[in-house]
């Protein structure tokens, strides 16, 4: 086939170039023309990261040819801002927070500007109806809203305007927001290189197969195929979180669909597909098992031959295709029983669910010529990346250096390799860079997904409402390979009791492979799943009782000094306020119509600890360097609140304060970005660096005037001296003789690992450092006949000890909320046979701007005794509230008993069908 | 993995029928929605890409003696506007357009692409069957012959419309005081595809219905139309008891399927549950009318 020639114009300007015929217009962008503004998420027309204007309309470039564009007029992000003036709406993303990780927001920007082309004064409903097409999964929407609407009011630009100079408390606008709303940030699939080649996996048909041969030859035959790779070649290591368990190519056997068996390279994507498919692999199928409950049976077939025989970090017992088992006890759950007056069952289930981040996974790897690989990745820990990467291919940590691109939506799902070993030997044989992007089917049906979970509850209550004993088994479904799984099953244990005092405690939570494809550590591990089993559980005994569901929470929840089931003592409890005001914000006492529910559901969680190092230099203009290992997956902690917080301690402009982006070769470790730990974790660290450098800051200006420590202080950049308003120098002048005339930049350093509280009980988790604590109230209706539901309020309280950055932290909430109520409603990844049917932003739903309900977000701010400031994690907890929320809302509207997520229409329609067909 | 085919831009609407004539495997494309999602599961059958976007005589929308006529070429976009301005079963176009895929797709998704790409949840198909359209297909080797849709579906994703021909338009009787009900159930609310979609027409004779024409999409292979329902209410007065018993007709008729998205069961009752509202609430209307 030959070029054919495409004529348009493109941002204004005439462009002139010809293209294969089959080239998509987003190709046109990327590929031919270098404008990687426009993103790809899906390739399906799904979820309009890839929106252009086409003569004003927005459309999916994704969905055209380019050769469709002749003569036509294209907009991308490039062309909005004129002569370096943003357009107003891109001002009002940045100022309103309407931004986090920023894969959607070109495309958004671009639905929201055709919007205000067309109409000048849009309402609240026309911009949800304008921007459905794209999806956010980090915002919730709301921000975005808000953005449009100022815009829209004023119809001039318009920008949040703060008199407020608190550093601490402000909503700084985050320091990549402009990079990220003109289309500029680099993202892993924007990394490109000359030479550059496309890998691409070969994965098993089978759930559970012997592969009796691999043939490559016909493979190896076809032009352009550079590289092809497969197990037997390779030196495998054994690696894993605190379990290692899995190798990077299936050997012997395959034990999911999906399981890598080969990788290839070649010239073009095409040509590698080709070659994938030429590959002769001779299977011969083994008896496969999917269901956990089936899988711990002795009869049933084994998905590893010997699960002992794999290293783990915990205790327990493994046999069979168990995993791991974990026990936890408090009190005597007999005594527990016995004192209860009511005893209340039941079962729960949730399905597998997806992190669901915009970005699919990318990784290009390059390997120099001593045989040291350069890794451009999306990765929420580059450091940790290393370490598996070391073990898993078995060489030394050294031989790997990681560069993290901006990352388009972590949540979890960039937690563990996905393509960087397969590119980094594909590299090495090609000797040639290579570039591997999951298709978003893949990303789907085999990147590390959400755990389902059975859940039983066994709930013993005293008439009075006061809670005495309750006994958990709970069994989640790890896949074929262990990777988060025992972590998931410890940190739900802990869940077990909610934020409530259950004086008698006994949980049993069992990890169980299977022949489905394996699971990680997706937002919150385990916390959905227990919120929808805990708080719907909680609903049934309330009810079971006879009294309202909000003073029963009260009357359990925890006070300050109580303690929890593992003995940690807790401090600055805040659930009863957040209760208090979720409820009242969705008018909890008032008259219900009919069909109309009323629901709530709490958590409590961890603010992540884990080690890090932040470095604070001085430049020679008084400015300043934050030097640290961790990178912003979008939530903004590290390049807004942990600025603050730095800048707080230097008292300085945040604006003076430059976040580094680096590489593992060049900036100093850190664990990563999870765990709800970098405001807790970074931002104190940061602070801490800060001073010690204010330290030195202050007694070069001691000795500048002569003068001892105490008598010298930093104001509006200057160096003052106390009592003495005349006296005083500039911090640049300080910094610059520091650097040009004596001693050297300054530096100020923090290394630190914070440790969790006492505890009186082992667990592989521990005590929970700054733990927060959150409480969700929902309003909704359903049809009775058809299922659907209406959310028609939403309220989110929760306790982050401290708002470093208020915008920040609402806009984690209400993404938090978007993502929880889609695991209440929507989301699931069906599996059938150990196959996942829906592997499609089409079929696996996030929530539309048009679903996202009105939400109120109410910060509390008890401050925790940890750290300076008190902060308190907040970017997992939101997603876990809304499962528990929803289903008592429609328990408590219909009398019905909701047992399993998601709660579609059909399942809706189904409980109220079952439960009222004889009236 | 995306195959490889020539890319023809056809000039007018001869020509485009010329090449469909003269070449082999050829697929014609206005918007491109459905053609670059299929190419991504797979090589499609096709040589070549006849894209007709260029097309003004397929893009308009046109009331000739009391036929309304909906060019190929318009999209669901167009669509939604054209309705909203000129009112004709507004009652099904409107809600059936803004709920349509999303705006993204609305902008580029047509006519005739969706109608001849078969789905069987084709969002366009159960109005335009509720409004007894015709497709109209332009061939060099014949005259413009001329379907019904009812007719024109032959199974998933599967047409009456030979290689040779183009659909040109969809064409269909100006609505005359009849009265109108639609409803799509989705997952979500927008960007949904749907679990079932149900179009209603109805015209009244006095207190009789005269004609009812009941459209249903998801329900069965191809989107068509409950002969029984229509006859269960052809001459009756629209009662509760007539009411339930067309919308069990429609079930009986209706054969959906089991998946991901909907079981099969879910399904039959949605299918009795809308036609029945739908039908109660035209009945209503009519009351309150009067």
């Amino acid at each position: 086939m030959s070029k054919e020639p495409l004529e348009f114009t493109l941002n204004g300007q005439k462009e002139s170039i010809s293209i294969l015929p089959r080239t998509r217009l987003i190709d046109v962008l990327r590929n031919e023309l270098g404008l990687t503004g426009t993103k790809e998420g899906c390739g399906t027309g799904d979820c309009g990261s890839c929106t252009v204007l086409l003569d004003n309309q927005p459309v999916n470039s994704c969905m055209m040819f380019g050769l469709q564009a002749r003569g036509r007029h294209v907009t991308s992000i490039e062309g909005l801002s004129q002569n370096g003036e943003l357009h107003p709406i891109q001002q009002a993303m940045m100022d309103h927070g309407g931004i986090q990780c920023g894969f959607c927001t070109p495309g958004m920007v671009l639905s929201l500007k055709s919007l205000l082309h067309e109409k000048s004064t849009p309402n609240e409903d026309e911009i949800r109806e304008a921007i459905s097409s794209n999806l956010c999964r980090c915002t919730g929407y709301k921000k975005i809203i808000e953005a449009a609407l100022s815009v829209a009011k004023t119809s001039s630009l318009s920008s949040v305007t703060k008199e407020d100079n608190n550093i601490i408390g402000s909503s700084m606008v985050r320091g990549d927001a402009e990079e990220k709303v003109t289309g500029g940030s680099v993202y892993a699939q924007d990394v490109s290189f000359p030479n550059m080649i496309f890998g691409v996996l070969l994965r098993s048909e089978h759930p559970h197969a012997k592969i009796l041969s691999i043939d490559t030859s016909d493979a190896e035959l076809i032009p352009g195929v550079k590289a092809i790779v497969c197990g037997r070649e390779v030196d495998m290591g054994l690696y894993g979180y605190e379990l290692r368990d899995h190798q990077i190519f299936a050997l012997d056997k395959v034990r999911y669909i999906g399981e890598p068996i080969a990788a290839v390279a070649a010239t073009s994507l095409d040509i590698a597909y080709e070659a994938s498919a030429k590959i002769k692999v001779t299977y011969d199928p083994l008896p496969a098992v999917f269901d956990p409950e089936d899988a711990i049976k002795t009869e049933a077939p084994l998905v590893h031959d010997d699960a002992n025989a794999y290293e783990l970090d915990w205790e327990t017992e493994r046999s069979g295709n168990l995993c791991y088992k974990l026990n936890l006890s408090d009190g005597d759950i007999e005594e527990g029983f016995s004192q209860a007056d009511f005893i209340v069952e039941g079962s729960y289930e949730t399905p597998v669910a997806h992190a669901g981040a915009i970005e699919p996974h990318c990784s290009t790897a390059r390997v120099d010529s001593t045989g040291r690989a350069t890794i451009w990745t999306t990765t929420q820990k580059p450091f940790v990346f290393r370490s598996y990467l070391a073990s898993a291919l078995k060489r030394p940590l050294n031989k790997f250096k990681i560069v993290p691109t901006h990352i388009g939506g972590g949540f979890g799902g960039k937690l563990f390799p996905s393509l960087e070993p397969y590119a980094v030997l594909l590299a090495e044989k090609a000797r040639l860079p290579v570039q591997m992007v999951l298709t978003r089917e893949e990303e789907m049906a085999c990147a590390l997904l959400r755990h389902p979970s059975k859940v039983k509850l066994k709930t013993g209550v005293k008439s009075d409402g006061t809670l005495v004993a309750q006994s958990a088994r709970m069994i989640f479904n790890t896949g074929a390979y262990g990777f988060y799984g025992p972590n998931t099953a410890a940190l739900a244990s802990l869940m077990v009791t909610g934020p409530y005092r259950i004086p008698n405690l006994d949980v049993t939570g069992l990890v169980v492979y299977t022949n489905t494809v394996p699971n990680g550590s997706i937002r919150a591990p385990g916390a959905p799943q227990l919120a929808f089993a805990v708080e719907a559980q909680l609903e049934k005994v309330a009810r079971t009782i006879g009294m309202d569901s909000l003073e029963f929470r009260l009357k359990n929840a925890w006070d300050e000094g109580d303690v929890t089931c593992l003995g940690q003592k807790l401090e600055s409890v805040s659930i009863k306020e957040c209760l208090t005001k979720a409820a009242d914000a969705i008018n909890w006492n008032e008259k219900r119509e009919p069909g109309v529910g009323k629901g709530l559901a709490c958590l409590w969680w961890v603010s992540g600890q884990w080690g890090t190092q932040t470095l604070i230099e001085s430049n020679e203009d008084g400015s300043f360097r934050l030097i640290n290992g961790c990178v912003d997956m979008g939530t903004g902690g590290l390049s807004s609140s942990v600025i603050q917080m730095a800048a707080d301690g230097l008292e300085v402009r945040p604006e003076l304060i430059q976040l580094v982006r680096g590489d593992t070769d060049n900036l100093p470790w850190d664990h990563g970005h999870g765990g709800s730990r970098t405001v807790f974790t970074i931002g104190e660290s940061a602070y801490d660096a800060a001073i010690n450098l204010k330290q030195q800051i202050l007694k070069e200006g001691a000795d500048f005037f002569g003068l001892p420590l105490d008598q010298v202080y930093i104001s509006e950049e200057r160096l003052c001296v106390r009592g003495d308003p005349s006296q005083s120098v500039s911090l640049s002048k300080i910094c610059f003789d520091r650097h040009k005339k004596h001693g050297g930049p300054m530096v100020g350093v923090s290394s630190s690992l914070p440790q969790p509280p006492p505890t009186t009980k082992d667990h592989p988790i521990g005590g929970f450092s700054a733990a927060s604590f959150c409480a969700h109230a929902v309003e909704l209706s359903a049809d009775r006949d058809t299922g659907e539901v209406v959310v028609k309020r939403y309220a989110a309280a929760h306790d982050v000890g401290r708002a470093i950055n208020p915008a920040g932290c609402e806009g984690q909430i209400e993404g938090g909320v978007a993502m929880g109520l889609g695991l209440a409603l929507m989301e699931e990844l069906v599996e059938q046979k150990g196959k996942i049917v829906n592997p499609t932003f089409a079929d696996y739903l996030l929530l539309t701007a048009e679903d996202m309900p009105e939400i109120e977000t109410i910060l509390v701010e008890k401050p925790s005794k940890e750290g300076h400031f008190g902060v308190k994690g907040v970017g997992e907890p939101p997603i876990a509230p809304p499962t528990g929320a929803v289903a008592n809302a429609l328990m408590s509207a219909f009398d019905i008993d909701v047992t399993s997520l998601p709660l579609s229409s059909e399942e809706i329609a189904r409980l109220i069908r079952e439960r009222h067909h004889d009236q | 993995m995306i195959n490889n085919f020539n890319f023809l831009q056809a000039k007018n609407i001869k020509h485009a029928v010329d090449v469909l004539a003269r070449e082999e495997r050829v697929c014609p494309v206005v918007g491109g929605t459905n053609v670059l999602v299929n190419m991504k599961r797979g090589p499609l059958p096709v040589d070549t890409i006849l894209d007709l976007s260029g097309l003004s005589a397929l893009r308009s929308i046109t009331t000739d003696d009391g036929i309304i006529s909906l060019g190929a070429g318009v999209n669901v976009a167009e669509l939604l506007e054209w309705s909203k301005a000129n009112s004709v079963a507004a009652e099904l176009f409107s809600p059936m357009c803004s709920e349509f895929a999303g705006p993204l797709i609305r902008n580029l998704a047509t006519v005739g692409g969706n109608i001849c790409d078969a789905s069987p949840a084709s969002d366009l198909a159960p109005p335009l069957l509720a409004l007894d359209a015709s497709v109209v297909l332009a061939s060099k080797a014949r005259e413009i012959r001329k379907i019904k849709l009812a007719d024109f579906f032959q199974g998933v994703r599967l047409t009456d419309r030979l290689p040779d021909e183009l659909m040109t338009h969809i064409e269909f009787q100006q609505p005359n005081d009849e009265r109108f009900y639609y409803y799509k159930l989705g997952k979500r609310k927008a960007d949904a595809i749907s679990i079932v979609s149900v179009a209603i027409s109805i015209k009244y004779d006095k207190e009789k219905v005269k004609r009812a024409r009941i459209a249903l999409g998801a329900s069965a292979p191809i989107p068509f139309r409950s002969k029984s329902a229509e006859e269960v209410l052809f001459e009756k007065a629209m009662d509760p008891q007539i009411v339930d018993s067309a919308a069990a007709a429609a079930v009986a008729d209706s054969n959906p399927i089991d998946d991901h998205r909907a079981s099969a069961e879910y399904r039959r009752r949605m299918i009795e549950v809308l036609i029945k509202r739908g039908l109660t609430k035209i009945a209503d209307e009519r009351v309150n009318s009067r």
